[in-house]
């Protein structure tokens, strides 16, 4: 009993800094931003003076609603692209190489640690009415003046979003095939499944927790996602994010902006908690939360 | 089909490096404009950077930013990561929920509460804010980096120790910490290579002295210069080597199970 009692006192100790650390500097933020969301603005001083004004204001506001729809829609869209583009990729590294699985992930960790900030010049490089893509359609022959298109628009923004969070799908569907019984692939084969039968029935169903679990995060993150949509998306940029961010900066109205952000993460906690009970029971949510 | 999805493959990996390949290799490129043919190489843009007393100065303010949160999330990332793994504790889901939030609260919206809270106890914002605000946003990378590492351990090792009479200290300072000894470096170095990279929090919680990707970013939003080429090119390479090792010290680490 002693021990037992020894061993929570210790689950306690290690925990507890983090913790705090974390109640202190972002739920008690969160906290104080949503309180700040009942407040409102006189002239340039925030009177705190409760009312349900900015809620109003932003579920009466068709910009608004439109700007959060977009950022969902565009959540699901990249979250898709990349799944499509991380799969096979995972199921390389999973499932057909040893020696070089190390170098291939580290490859991959590189560009998710190197921040949006390079990842996003290194586009504009390349997109842009001066960059290098137009430059080599010009030297080719391929077209004679530069073609504007390529970059501020949607699918720039999109495209260079996919390019971005595409390494936390990559490891997400990696660590679920990795994980993957393999008895379970020798059964199908025995029971006479070819490949497609097998990673249809099998490996596919078995693996969707990471999936799903990659898409959260992309999902999450393409939602905040506040530099591509400005330096890639042009007019386009206009984000929920960047509305956020004006409304805290020269449109000054933090009251606004709080409701506008948290409108936005009592969406983000319904997906995070859907995913969440499908994960969770999975041979993923128990590996991730395994006993010792 | 195996020489299709092989194909795939590199040609995956070609995306994700050529938009950093093309930019080191206009970095040697001695013309102001991009164009083909190349026009020669030089090294003229490296010197520029180099030379440049605002740039330079903004990474010494990086580095002073870096080195206290990566020590603040190797050692939070490392307490929590040992919680996580070592102990059958019905809070520990709740814990991981918890060290795992700030990566799900979009950073804006993280940036935007730390400023009101910021302003609500009347604090000045200072280097020292920046180091908090970009604390919590590694602070889930650096706890799932240890943890990776922790899972792999066989816990024989820690019951063996306890068996032997060590007490939970003797345990933590004799086994555990060198066990994990790789994996705190690891979480340590991307640690600091995240952090130099942030921008989202660090704007708004930076006061009069700013660090370097803020003044990058606001430089490339009006105008791509060679310079900045360089610039870019030389962050790359300084990631390339951060991560290589870290990840070379993380699989030794795991190794050690």
């Amino acid at each position: 009993m002693a021990a037992q009692e020894n061993r929570r006192l210790e689950f306690a100790v290690l925990a507890s800094p983090a913790v705090l650390y974390v109640a202190v500097f972002c739920l008690a933020p969160l906290g104080l931003l949503l309180l700040y969301s009942f407040y409102r603005v006189d002239f340039v001083a925030i009177v705190p003076d409760l009312n349900l004004d900015n809620y109003a204001r932003v579920l009466g506001s068709e910009t608004y609603l439109k700007l959060i729809g977009k950022a969902m829609w565009h959540g699901l869209l990249v979250a898709f692209f990349t799944m499509v583009l991380a799969y096979p990729l995972s199921f390389f590294i999973a499932m057909r190489v040893k020696v070089l699985k190390a170098a291939l992930l580290t490859a991959l960790l590189i560009p998710l640690y190197t921040g949006d900030l390079v990842r996003i010049f290194a586009w504009r490089v390349v997109l842009g009415a001066e960059g290098i893509l137009n430059a080599f359609l010009m030297w080719t022959g391929v077209t004679d003046e530069p073609i504007m298109a390529l970059l501020f628009n949607t699918g720039a923004s999109l495209l260079v979003l996919t390019y971005n969070y595409l390494p936390f799908m990559v490891l997400a569907i990696w660590i679920a095939l990795e994980i993957l019984d393999r008895q379970l692939l020798e059964a199908a084969a025995d029971l006479g499944a070819g490949r497609y039968k097998t990673f249809r029935h099998v490996v596919f169903p078995l693996t969707l927790p990471g999936v799903l679990v990659g898409g959260l995060m992309v999902f999450a993150l393409v939602v905040g996602d506040y530099l591509t949509p400005q330096l890639i998306g042009g007019s386009s940029g206009v984000t929920v994010i960047s509305a956020i961010h004006d409304l805290f900066g020269s449109a000054f109205d933090w009251p606004l902006g709080g409701a506008i952000a948290w409108v936005l993460m009592a969406i983000l906690v319904v997906f995070v908690a859907l995913v969440a009970t499908m994960t969770l029971k999975s041979r993923l949510g128990r590996a991730l939360f395994r006993m010792n | 089909m195996e020489r299709l999805l092989r194909g795939y493959v590199w040609a995956l990996y070609g995306f994700v490096y050529l938009p950093v390949g093309v930019v080191v290799l206009f970095s040697f490129n001695d013309s102001d404009m991009i164009a083909f043919p190349l026009s020669g190489f030089t090294f003229k843009w490296y010197a520029d950077v180099l030379s440049d007393g605002r740039l330079l100065g903004g990474l010494g303010t990086t580095f002073l930013v870096a080195f206290p949160v990566a020590a603040i999330t190797t050692i939070l990332g490392g307490l929590s990561a040992l919680a996580l793994t070592r102990y059958r504790s019905k809070f520990r889901a709740l814990l991981g929920l918890v060290v795992i939030l700030p990566f799900f609260v979009p950073r804006m919206i993280l940036a935007v509460s730390e400023v009101t809270f910021l302003h609500e106890i009347s604090f000045t914002k200072s280097l020292l804010t920046v180091c908090i605000g970009q604390s919590l946003v590694i602070l889930p990378f650096t706890t799932i980096i240890i943890a990776s590492v922790l899972y792999r351990l066989d816990p024989a090792l820690e019951e063996a120790a306890s068996d032997l009479g060590a007490n939970s200290w003797k345990r933590f300072r004799y086994v555990q910490l060198p066990l994990m000894k790789f994996g705190l470096m690891a979480a340590c170095f991307i640690a600091f290579v995240l952090s130099t990279a942030e921008y989202t929090v660090s704007f708004f919680t930076s006061g009069r002295e700013q660090p370097l990707s803020i003044l990058v970013a606001s430089d490339f939003r009006f105008h791509l210069s060679p310079t900045l080429y360089a610039l870019a090119s030389l962050i790359v390479l300084f990631n390339i080597v951060v991560v290589v090792v870290s990840e070379l010290l993380r699989r030794r680490g795991a190794a050690h199970a």
